[in-house]
């Protein structure tokens, strides 16, 4: 049988934030290891806290050691349950595992006291504290299954010296970087989304991150209108310019060859090399049929462009039960990883080319978590980007080469074009 | 001292990466639980899949082992597929492997693997020590000698590894596989040498796979997933031009002698999808790379880049039909029709073809032992004949194979089927030329 645990993805999630922030590593399941006390203790103790999970028939509850221990030791224990997908605890006081796993009658008159019978499949605790924790008066209580997981600090010492070691080499590799050796000095990366997505935020998150404090020059804002009203180029360092639109359902004016800025003929430096969609990653999941429609058309002019294009998911942060801890490794975290098979299945992007970022919005500090992921994101579209155009500069004859381009152009009038909805 | 392991958070992440991006759990550490077999076995045994590390000064040495860890009463050896790595610290790119079937024992305290009888790899907690055989220390690249003592002995638990008792053989014998097969594609040589390229042809409905093909095909040669042509699905064509793709292998080797080409998917609809007529000049080798297709009209004889005069090497020496081998049964007549023609257009001008089934998943179950054949499982073999059937293709020259779609990283089960697929359309052209007058 698999070591894997009977706690749903919620419910891991919402222990791990209850207690602090923190990974899970199953240690023991009784189905696989055995109901046995001294196995259970064997297994556990010296491992550094633990939690132990206790399912009774509809029941979640269980016991939250913070301390390691060994054998006969005597450590404090927190007794916590499920009420209603809330999590509620009741403090037992100091006592050692091997006096609640072994033992199988109460002979002391703490009130709080807390036993575990494994080999009978029972528990039993005082009354007051059945009554707190919403567990059934009736005792022994029985149960079927007995998970015990080590608790870990999500960024911990180590993970935070790997975190702030990677960021320094993205960092160094991004401000080094040069398109397509020497080609093009200046990358254009092109940010479109609904109002409100974050892609000026981003512009500030990015720029932030070279300048090595949060800056925020450009405007951003929730309002429905949207804040950015034209094309802006922001330009963030020597080979990098972002240029943000956002589109929506109001009208904009629509870039025509007679604007002063308009450049007639563009070669592949003045051309958008690559396209991010930027969404919030709470509401990507309820895109309108009309927006999903309008995705999909973008798309394919994108393709026909030869434009390389990516998925950008802002806001992760905001997300229900995701906590700052959850950014290192997020990409793997159980609830956003539905959110990424979403956009892939609904709107045909490869996995690889869904980015998920936490712009900076009210901070004033860096984090090189968040960091990590913004450059890694920035660091997607450009390879996109250089592949895609690497290939395309040097097999494409002349004449071809302008019409492809002068077709970017056009696109992003069509772009103002057909939102005049 | 607290239960954390010796290594670094970004050694972690690229050893989770290369078992194919699993999470490690620590269970055990020798410094902080006891140094003796008991201890170990207490925490580590029937937790499935485990790595156990030993450091060695700046030196670490790891085994994965895809079945439990050895129970201490066991009198017997248990099989248990593993893989062997090390590396210095510091420098885990340079990381060496080694691949062995092996078996499991705990033998008077110490956790000791055979590989066909011969003791390889042996860990004595109780002494710190450890020892490794020779060929087994030349392939990791140690000089240390056995019985040397080791610093500190973790075992971490592997989350993530599909639940497949037949998982590492198959990845290893995989891995085997695709590397010859990488070499053998690698120095092909047409065997006729009046033709440099072989040139194949990917023909088949909007979204059945042709363009994720070549991708896949030029992600195994450069050793990591890319995707040059465009892919998606909609209702109309994404490939909207004719592409004549090289293949370039390894990062930055050489161009290989055969071509990949790829163009619109056909629909059953006039005017939508690739024009019939365009056929016979792709056939011919008269269109360019790059030309832009329309649904509605063929190219002329007056478009600036077309090749008036094709020799052989322009020529398509290959056919590749690419279906969806979910959807077979749901091709209209119309479609079927359509193939049907070209099929006849395909075999007037002698061009060699074969049939390519995607999407199908779970192919790694369908690959034999020793992987020099591809065996056809239970559930698609009706598909697979109707398929043949409908095409006139005969059994031996169908294939199955599942495109990179999405994945993160590769995957050697898909590159060696894949690599298979390329390399019999070789052998399918050469026998082409064999045929020629």
């Amino acid at each position: 049988m698999a070591v894997a645990t009977r706690l749903t993805a919620m419910q891991e999630k919402k222990l791990q934030n209850y207690f602090g922030g923190k990974r899970f590593t199953l240690l023991y399941k009784a189905s696989v290891h055995e109901f046995s006390g001294s196995n259970c203790l064997k297994r556990c103790c010296g491992q550094g806290p633990t939690l132990m999970v206790i399912y009774g028939g509809c029941y979640v509850w269980g016991a939250y050691i913070r301390e390691n221990y060994k054998r006969d030791d005597t450590v404090p224990v927190v007794l916590f349950a499920f009420q209603e997908n809330e999590i509620s605890e009741c403090d037992v006081g100091a006592h050692s595992p091997s006096f609640f796993l072994y033992e199988y009658s109460v002979s002391c008159s703490n009130s709080l006291w807390f036993l575990l019978n494994l080999r009978e499949k029972k528990a039993t605790v005082s009354l007051d504290t059945a009554k707190k924790l919403g567990l059934p008066q009736d005792q022994p209580i029985s149960l079927e299954e007995c998970e015990v997981f080590r608790c870990e600090d999500l960024l911990d010492k180590r993970t935070m010296k790997g975190i702030t070691q990677l960021h320094e080499r993205l960092l160094h590799d991004m401000k080094t970087y040069s398109p397509y050796g020497g080609l093009v000095h200046q990358i254009r990366i092109l940010l479109l989304g609904p109002t409100g997505a974050g892609k000026s935020s981003f512009f500030n998150s990015v720029k932030s991150v070279f300048r090595g404090h949060v800056t925020h020059q450009a405007l951003v804002g929730s309002d429905t209108t949207g804040v950015s009203d034209k094309v802006c180029p922001f330009k963030v360092t020597q080979p990098l310019l972002l240029c943000s639109i956002r589109f929506g359902f109001n009208s904009t004016k629509p870039i025509t060859p007679v604007h002063s800025n308009y450049i007639d003929n563009p070669l592949l430096k003045d051309r958008i090399h690559c396209v991010a969609l930027v969404f919030d990653i709470n509401s990507v999941e309820h895109l309108s049929r009309d927006m999903m429609a309008k995705i999909k058309k973008i798309r394919r002019e994108l393709i026909k462009c030869g434009v390389a294009h990516v998925v950008l998911l802002t806001h992760v942060d905001s997300m229900d039960l995701i906590s700052r801890g959850d950014l290192g490794d997020i990409y793997k975290c159980m609830l956003v990883k539905p959110k990424l098979e979403t956009v892939h299945r609904e709107l045909g992007f490869a996995l690889s080319d869904i980015l998920v970022v936490s712009n900076y919005t009210s901070e004033w500090e860096l984090d090189p978590v968040k960091d990590v992921l913004i450059l890694s994101a920035l660091g997607q579209m450009l390879w996109a980007s250089y592949f895609l155009n690497k290939i395309q500069k040097s097999l494409i004859p002349k004449e071809i080469e302008n019409s492809t381009i002068l077709k970017s152009v056009t696109f992003l009038i069509l772009i103002f074009i057909f939102l005049n909805l | 001292m607290a239960v954390a392991t010796r290594l670094t958070w970004s050694e972690q992440k690229s050893l989770e990466k290369m078992l194919g991006n699993v999470s490690l759990r620590l269970l055990y550490k020798s410094s902080v639980h006891e140094r003796d077999i008991r201890s170990m076995n207490e925490k580590c045994t029937r937790q499935g899949p485990t790595v156990t590390i030993i450091y060695v000064g700046n030196f670490v040495l790891g085994v994965f082992m895809l079945g439990d860890h050895p129970e201490e009463h066991n009198n017997f050896k248990t099989v248990n597929p593993s893989f062997y790595f090390s590396f210095q610290k510091n420098a885990i790119t340079a990381m060496k492997t080694a691949v062995l079937e092996t078996e499991t024992k705990i033998n008077s305290g110490q956790l000791v693997c055979y590989s066909s009888g011969q003791e390889v790899f042996s860990v004595h907690p109780g002494e710190s020590s450890f020892s490794v055989d020779d060929s087994l220390r030349n392939t990791l690249g140690t000089y240390l000698r056995s019985g040397s003592k080791y610093s500190e002995c973790e075992v971490f638990h592997v989350d993530g590894i599909e639940d497949d008792i037949n998982y590492i053989s198959k990845i290893t014998g995989a891995t085997k596989h695709r590397d010859s097969l990488l070499v053998e594609l690698g120095t092909y040589k047409p065997c006729v040498d009046f033709v440099s390229e072989i040139r194949i042809l990917l023909l088949g409905p909007i979204g059945s796979g042709k363009s994720s093909f070549i991708n896949s095909v030029k992600s195994v040669f450069q050793g990591r997933l890319t995707r040059q042509a465009r892919v998606g699905s909609d209702v109309t064509s994404i490939t909207e031009q004719y592409r004549i793709y090289p293949i370039k292998d390894g990062r930055h080797g050489k161009y290989l002698p055969f071509r990949l080409c790829d163009s619109m998917g056909l629909h059953e609809k006039e005017g939508v999808g690739l024009c019939m007529e365009d056929i016979p000049y792709i056939l011919k080798g008269c269109m360019p790379d790059r030309y832009q297709l329309n649904p509605s009209r063929p190219i002329t004889l007056s478009h600036p880049n077309f090749i008036a005069s094709p020799s052989l090497k322009d020529r398509i020496h290959c056919v590749a039909y690419v279906l969806d081998i979910n959807s077979i049964n749901d091709l209209s007549s119309k479609m079927v029709a359509k193939f049907q023609q070209i099929q006849k257009e395909v075999l007037s001008y002698d061009t060699a073809c074969v049939l390519l089934l995607t999407k199908a998943t779970n192919c790694g179950e369908f690959l034999q032992g020793n992987f020099s054949n591809m065996d056809k499982p239970m559930t698609f073999q009706s598909r697979i004949m109707d398929a043949s059937k409908m095409l006139n293709i005969p059994i031996y020259n169908t294939f199955v194979a599942e495109n990179y779609t999405s994945e993160w990283e590769l995957d050697p089960i898909k590159d060696t089927q894949i690599l298979f697929v390329l390399r019999q359309m070789l052998r399918v052209a050469e026998d082409f030329f064999e045929d020629l007058p």
